[in-house]
Protein backbone atom coordinates (compact mmCIF):
# COMPACT_ATOMS: atom_id res chain seq x y z
CA UNK A 1 0.00 0.00 0.00
CA UNK A 2 2.62 2.38 0.68
CA UNK A 3 4.68 1.66 -1.92
CA UNK A 4 1.69 2.29 -4.68
CA UNK A 5 1.30 5.68 -2.68
CA UNK A 6 5.03 6.32 -3.30
CA UNK A 7 4.93 5.67 -6.69
CA UNK A 8 1.28 7.07 -7.42
CA UNK A 9 3.10 10.35 -5.56
CA UNK A 10 6.39 10.02 -7.86
CA UNK A 11 4.25 9.29 -11.20
CA UNK A 12 2.29 12.28 -9.76
CA UNK A 13 5.33 14.77 -9.26
CA UNK A 14 7.26 13.57 -12.97
CA UNK A 15 3.62 14.13 -14.50
CA UNK A 16 2.77 17.55 -13.28
CA UNK A 17 6.59 18.87 -13.05
CA UNK A 18 6.55 19.53 -16.70
CA UNK A 19 3.50 22.17 -15.63
CA UNK A 20 6.11 23.89 -13.98
CA UNK A 21 8.88 26.18 -15.22
CA UNK A 22 10.42 28.93 -13.34
CA UNK A 23 10.51 32.78 -14.50
CA UNK A 24 14.02 33.65 -15.28
CA UNK A 25 14.64 37.21 -14.69
CA UNK A 26 15.46 38.14 -17.84
CA UNK A 27 12.06 36.66 -18.86
CA UNK A 28 10.09 39.34 -16.40
CA UNK A 29 8.87 41.71 -19.04
CA UNK A 30 5.37 41.33 -18.93
CA UNK A 31 5.72 41.24 -15.34
CA UNK A 32 7.49 44.45 -15.30
CA UNK A 33 4.23 46.38 -17.11
CA UNK A 34 2.36 48.79 -15.02
CA UNK A 35 -1.29 47.02 -15.88
CA UNK A 36 0.37 43.56 -13.33
CA UNK A 37 1.52 45.79 -10.63
CA UNK A 38 -1.03 46.56 -7.56
CA UNK A 39 -3.52 49.20 -8.73
CA UNK A 40 -2.64 49.36 -12.34
CA UNK A 41 -0.96 51.81 -14.11
CA UNK A 42 -3.64 54.25 -12.24
CA UNK A 43 -1.15 55.93 -9.22
CA UNK A 44 -4.32 57.38 -7.82
CA UNK A 45 -6.09 53.87 -7.40
CA UNK A 46 -2.86 52.03 -6.31
CA UNK A 47 -2.63 54.75 -3.54
CA UNK A 48 -5.99 54.26 -2.48
CA UNK A 49 -6.07 50.10 -2.20
CA UNK A 50 -2.02 51.01 -0.38
CA UNK A 51 -4.02 53.08 2.12
CA UNK A 52 -7.51 50.77 2.23
CA UNK A 53 -4.88 48.01 2.63
CA UNK A 54 -2.93 49.24 5.57
CA UNK A 55 -5.73 50.70 7.15
CA UNK A 56 -7.78 47.09 7.59
CA UNK A 57 -4.33 44.99 8.08
CA UNK A 58 -2.57 47.19 10.14
CA UNK A 59 0.18 46.24 7.61
CA UNK A 60 2.81 47.99 4.85
CA UNK A 61 4.48 46.87 2.02
CA UNK A 62 4.78 43.87 -0.11
CA UNK A 63 2.83 44.82 -2.81
CA UNK A 64 5.30 45.65 -5.68
CA UNK A 65 8.57 43.59 -7.33
CA UNK A 66 11.80 45.42 -5.84
CA UNK A 67 13.27 47.36 -8.91
CA UNK A 68 10.80 47.87 -11.27
CA UNK A 69 9.44 44.49 -11.46
CA UNK A 70 12.79 43.21 -13.08
CA UNK A 71 13.73 40.58 -9.87
CA UNK A 72 16.81 43.34 -8.66
CA UNK A 73 17.59 42.82 -5.13
CA UNK B 1 10.88 21.08 2.76
CA UNK B 2 14.27 22.49 3.75
CA UNK B 3 16.50 19.60 1.57
CA UNK B 4 14.09 21.15 -1.08
CA UNK B 5 14.92 24.43 -0.36
CA UNK B 6 18.90 23.72 -0.01
CA UNK B 7 18.59 21.47 -3.13
CA UNK B 8 16.78 24.72 -5.44
CA UNK B 9 19.90 26.87 -3.53
CA UNK B 10 21.98 24.64 -4.89
CA UNK B 11 20.92 24.51 -8.36
CA UNK B 12 20.86 28.32 -9.03
CA UNK B 13 24.67 28.26 -7.67
CA UNK B 14 25.83 25.43 -9.75
CA UNK B 15 24.41 26.83 -13.02
CA UNK B 16 25.39 30.03 -14.99
CA UNK B 17 28.40 31.42 -14.80
CA UNK B 18 30.12 32.48 -11.83
CA UNK B 19 33.62 34.01 -10.10
CA UNK B 20 36.40 31.76 -11.56
CA UNK B 21 34.22 30.16 -14.08
CA UNK B 22 36.07 30.37 -17.61
CA UNK B 23 33.54 31.56 -20.44
CA UNK B 24 32.68 28.92 -23.60
CA UNK B 25 35.32 29.86 -26.47
CA UNK B 26 32.70 30.17 -28.42
CA UNK B 27 30.81 32.54 -26.36
CA UNK B 28 34.17 34.66 -26.31
CA UNK B 29 34.68 34.90 -29.84
CA UNK B 30 30.68 36.17 -30.40
CA UNK B 31 31.07 38.97 -27.71
CA UNK B 32 34.84 39.31 -29.16
CA UNK B 33 36.51 39.44 -26.35
CA UNK B 34 40.14 39.50 -26.09
CA UNK B 35 42.88 38.02 -23.56
CA UNK B 36 44.65 41.16 -22.83
CA UNK B 37 41.66 43.41 -21.59
CA UNK B 38 39.45 43.58 -18.78
CA UNK B 39 35.84 43.63 -20.32
CA UNK B 40 32.36 44.88 -18.10
CA UNK B 41 29.57 42.85 -19.61
CA UNK B 42 26.39 44.67 -18.53
CA UNK B 43 23.05 42.78 -18.74
CA UNK B 44 20.33 44.82 -19.50
CA UNK B 45 16.40 45.88 -20.56
CA UNK B 46 14.24 48.30 -22.02
CA UNK B 47 11.28 46.88 -19.24
CA UNK B 48 14.16 47.27 -16.87
CA UNK B 49 13.40 50.49 -15.07
CA UNK B 50 16.88 49.40 -12.36
CA UNK B 51 18.79 48.99 -15.35
CA UNK B 52 17.71 52.44 -17.40
CA UNK B 53 19.01 54.20 -14.44
CA UNK B 54 22.14 52.50 -14.37
CA UNK B 55 23.30 52.58 -18.25
CA UNK B 56 23.75 56.73 -17.77
CA UNK B 57 25.91 55.90 -14.49
CA UNK B 58 27.74 52.70 -16.40
CA UNK B 59 28.22 55.30 -19.31
CA UNK B 60 29.62 57.71 -17.34
CA UNK B 61 32.40 55.32 -15.59
CA UNK B 62 32.73 54.64 -19.45
CA UNK B 63 33.89 57.80 -20.31
CA UNK B 64 36.85 57.63 -17.18
CA UNK B 65 38.36 53.98 -17.93
CA UNK B 66 40.90 53.30 -19.67
CA UNK B 67 39.91 52.24 -23.38
CA UNK B 68 42.79 50.33 -23.88
CA UNK B 69 42.94 47.74 -21.38
CA UNK B 70 38.59 47.79 -20.29
CA UNK B 71 35.74 47.78 -22.51
CA UNK B 72 32.20 47.47 -21.51
CA UNK B 73 29.83 46.06 -23.06
CA UNK B 74 25.95 46.12 -23.07
CA UNK B 75 23.57 42.83 -24.01
CA UNK B 76 20.29 43.95 -24.31
CA UNK B 77 18.04 40.88 -23.79
CA UNK B 78 14.69 42.77 -25.50
CA UNK B 79 12.90 39.94 -27.11
CA UNK B 80 12.32 42.56 -29.88
CA UNK B 81 15.10 43.61 -31.35
CA UNK B 82 13.13 46.70 -32.87
CA UNK B 83 12.22 47.53 -29.04
CA UNK B 84 15.90 47.28 -28.00
CA UNK B 85 17.40 49.33 -30.78
CA UNK B 86 14.87 51.78 -30.55
CA UNK B 87 15.52 51.78 -26.34
CA UNK B 88 19.34 52.11 -27.64
CA UNK B 89 19.06 54.99 -29.85
CA UNK B 90 16.96 57.24 -27.41
CA UNK B 91 19.39 56.97 -24.96
CA UNK B 92 22.19 57.10 -27.17
CA UNK B 93 20.45 60.26 -28.86
CA UNK B 94 20.96 61.63 -24.96
CA UNK B 95 24.20 60.85 -24.59
CA UNK B 96 22.76 58.56 -21.64
CA UNK B 97 24.40 55.27 -23.68
CA UNK B 98 28.13 55.33 -25.26
CA UNK B 99 29.31 51.59 -24.84
CA UNK B 100 28.83 49.43 -27.45
CA UNK B 101 25.95 46.98 -27.27
CA UNK B 102 24.67 43.54 -28.32
CA UNK B 103 21.35 42.40 -28.48
CA UNK B 104 20.24 39.50 -27.51
CA UNK B 105 16.58 38.91 -28.46
CA UNK B 106 16.59 34.47 -28.14
CA UNK B 107 18.73 35.18 -24.88
CA UNK B 108 21.26 33.17 -25.90
CA UNK B 109 23.86 35.20 -24.26
CA UNK B 110 21.82 35.37 -21.10
CA UNK B 111 21.11 31.94 -20.75
CA UNK B 112 24.50 31.12 -20.79
CA UNK B 113 25.45 33.36 -17.77
CA UNK B 114 22.08 32.78 -16.14
CA UNK B 115 21.97 35.51 -13.61
CA UNK B 116 20.46 35.95 -10.51
CA UNK B 117 18.61 38.76 -10.69
CA UNK B 118 18.78 42.27 -13.17
CA UNK B 119 20.99 44.55 -13.55
CA UNK B 120 23.98 42.37 -13.74
CA UNK B 121 27.44 43.40 -14.31
CA UNK B 122 30.43 40.44 -15.17
CA UNK B 123 33.77 41.74 -14.88
CA UNK B 124 35.88 39.21 -17.33
CA UNK B 125 39.34 38.68 -18.15
CA UNK B 126 41.41 36.25 -19.82
CA UNK B 127 37.61 34.55 -20.62
CA UNK B 128 37.20 34.37 -16.75
CA UNK B 129 34.37 36.03 -14.37
CA UNK B 130 36.44 37.59 -12.05
CA UNK B 131 33.11 39.35 -9.83
CA UNK B 132 29.63 39.64 -10.71
CA UNK B 133 27.79 41.95 -9.17
CA UNK B 134 23.48 41.50 -9.35
CA UNK B 135 21.06 44.10 -8.87
CA UNK B 136 21.09 48.06 -9.46
CA UNK B 137 23.62 49.84 -7.58
CA UNK B 138 23.13 53.84 -6.31
CA UNK B 139 26.61 54.59 -7.11
CA UNK B 140 27.45 51.86 -9.51
CA UNK B 141 30.02 54.18 -11.78
CA UNK B 142 32.30 54.95 -8.60
CA UNK B 143 32.09 51.02 -8.12
CA UNK B 144 33.02 49.98 -10.99
CA UNK B 145 36.33 52.54 -11.29
CA UNK B 146 37.03 50.85 -7.77
CA UNK B 147 36.35 47.94 -8.88
CA UNK B 148 38.67 48.32 -11.72
CA UNK B 149 41.58 49.63 -9.24
CA UNK B 150 41.15 46.09 -7.10
CA UNK B 151 41.31 43.98 -10.13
Amino acid sequence: MRTTLTLLIAASALFFGGCVKEVKPWEKETLAKDTMKEGGPNTLLKSYEEHTFTSKEASKGGGGVAGGGCGCN
Amino acid sequence: MRHFLLLSLLMTLLFGYKEGDTIDPQLQKHLGLQDDKVYIIDFFASWCSSCEKEIPLISKANQQIDKAHVEIIGIDVDKSAKKANAFQESLRKDGLLDFRVINDPMNLIIGKFEPIGMPALYYVKDGKVLAVIYGAIDDIDKQILKDLESL
